[in-house]
């Protein structure tokens, strides 16, 4: 069973419960999840992350070109993703959602970082008029959750 | 004569408006032509003197008309129903632009932001060379002859001589009377001021952001021009690694890489040990930044400012601009580290409204 199938059933399984902390290995790559709430169809997550070995030797040109491939291929959040910064010394890539969201309570935007070591990790903020920037739970459908998972493996794959 | 009365009336009425707009002014950048080291061209709205205005001829005149004599002409909004309505050119859209030195533009700011003139540190031991009219030669230009001394020498020639006549006092001069004034390049000490500004050019930093920084950073200049003789300007860029860089890169550069504080610092620290000794140079820098400093470099960032820029600096200015992502948590970091160190002034920009706070933060210490 895939990284996406397993996680998907656990959720299932996972419905009406709180603050769920989800680790899914399969062969070098894991799979974390912290899932605040969980209910049939969707999640709110605070955090999605694949972790893996394989981008141990991963250099910084092939994780921009990995990470120009991950936001052509994740098109179907709430706003478009792209990449924003990169950092050569620390060899990863910020990709965040461009434009952002705005409205009167201020701007909420996705953060992927691309981290050579290696992990692809997705979080979401917010930052209202007049306070500090916070993280919040991104609220996701089992279905995204699967479609993310596959995305960051594809995204590993073709480093 | 009366039209020079008007031309300093017409100009004080000028710089009024420029005056009572100057928020405007310094919030939106609207200083839009500079036209040089020392003028700044300004955009006021139109002052409209009164004038006659010709007719067109053979449209009427007095005593033409329908009417017989006697009639009344009714009042106004009495007459036959029609639709009224706006013309159809937009109004309001006529600009003067006026020159305004950056002298006087400094004037009305620290009036206007209530500035405390800047006490600067230390002796002045820079020395720059001055021309001074301070002695007399016996040749040069006819604009400069000294004629006080010029005749007095030739009364006194005239007298010795013999020539000179009480009944007939008249002084002529010859060639060796003539006396020139001259100068002498004087050392004259002078208080210098280097500013360095630090810009962080990382990929979430947008144009509006650069413009915030560019608006702050001409106020800056135009107040600190006006407290120091001599100010010396370098411009630092930064994302991961930083440079040095001209002022027309530091507003027009955009790059994607990450943000590293740090490194903006080792080369203001790099510069200052090279063209600036503390001793000598009172010190400001500026840094703009988004506040989403990368990893641990914040423990970097601080060693660096904590031991070579604060103690060097007169002042150290943090700007934090709100990117289209808010504002990172570097200033907090900042001021948990430093607290209320009496040579840093932090100041949150989250739009170009907030820059004359922000400037009035900055420059209000009086440093």
């Amino acid at each position: 069973m895939s990284l996406a199938k397993q996680l998907l059933a656990d959720l299932a399984a996972a419905v009406g419960q709180q603050s769920q902390p989800f680790t899914i290995s399969a062969g070098p790559r894991t799979i974390h999840c912290h899932a605040l709430q969980c209910d049939a169809f969707a999640a709110t997550i605070d955090e999605l992350a694949l972790e893996t070995p394989e981008l141990a030797a991963a250099t910084v040109v092939q994780l921009q070109t990995a990470s120009q491939s991950l936001s052509k291929r994740v098109n179907y959040l709430l706003e478009p993703i792209a990449p924003i910064e990169t950092d050569a010394q620390g060899c990863s890539v910020q990709l965040r959602s461009n434009p952002p969201q705005r409205d009167d309570n201020g701007r909420r935007y996705y953060e992927l970082l691309l981290r050579r070591g290696g992990s692809v990790a997705l979080c979401r903020f917010e930052k209202q008029p007049g306070q500090p920037r916070v993280r919040i739970p991104a609220a996701l459908t089992h279905e995204v959750i699967g479609r993310l998972i596959d995305d960051f493996a594809a995204t590993v794959d073709g480093i | 004569m009366d039209i020079e009365r008007d031309q300093r009336r017409f100009k004080q009425i000028v710089r009024g408006r420029i005056r009572d707009n100057l928020r405007k002014y310094i919030t939106h950048g609207e200083m839009i032509g500079r036209k040089g080291r020392d003028l700044v061209s300004i955009p006021v709205p139109q002052l409209d003197v009164p004038r006659f205005k010709f007719g067109k001829n053979g449209s009427g005149g007095v005593g033409q008309g329908d009417g017989e004599v006697g009639d009344s002409l009714g009042k106004p909004g009495q007459g036959p129903d029609g639709a009224g309505g706006a013309g159809s050119d937009p109004g309001g859209g006529h600009y003067l632009e006026v020159e305004v030195s950056l002298d006087e533009l400094a004037e009305m700011l620290g009036n206007e932001l209530e500035l405390p003139r800047i006490k600067p540190k230390g002796a002045a031991s820079i020395e720059a060379e001055k021309t001074k009219y301070n002695s007399i030669r016996q040749t040069g230009p006819e604009s400069l002859r000294h004629l006080r001394r010029t005749y007095l020498r030739a009364l006194k020639r005239q007298i010795s001589t013999g020539s000179y006549e009480p009944a007939d006092p008249r002084v002529v001069p010859v060639r060796a009377d003539k006396q020139y004034r001259s100068w002498n390049e004087v050392p004259q000490p002078q208080v210098n001021a280097a500013v360095i500004y630090i810009m962080d050019v990382s990929g979430s930093m947008t144009d509006e952001q650069k413009e915030i920084v560019r608006t702050e950073a001409f106020w800056i200049d135009a107040w600190l021009g006006k407290q120091y003789k001599g100010v010396e300007k370098r411009y630092i860029i930064h994302d991961a690694v930083a440079k040095e860089v001209d002022e027309h890169t530091f507003y027009h550069t955009r790059e994607s890489g990450g943000t590293r504080i740090s490194s903006a610092y080792k080369t203001a620290a790099d510069i200052i040990e090279a063209s600036f000794p503390v001793a000598d140079w009172n010190i400001y820098c500026f840094q703009f930044s988004d506040g989403d400093n990368w990893g641990d470099d914040n423990r970097k960032a601080f060693e660096l400012l904590g031991e070579k820029l604060i103690p060097a600096s007169n002042l150290f200015c943090y700007g934090q601009v709100e990117s289209p992502y808010g504002s990172g948590d570097f200033i907090d970091a900042l001021e948990k580290q430093f607290g209320s160190h009496e040579k840093l002034v932090f100041s949150e920009i989250a739009d170009k409204d907030a820059i004359y706070e922000s400037i009035r933060k900055f420059l209000g210490k009086g440093k």
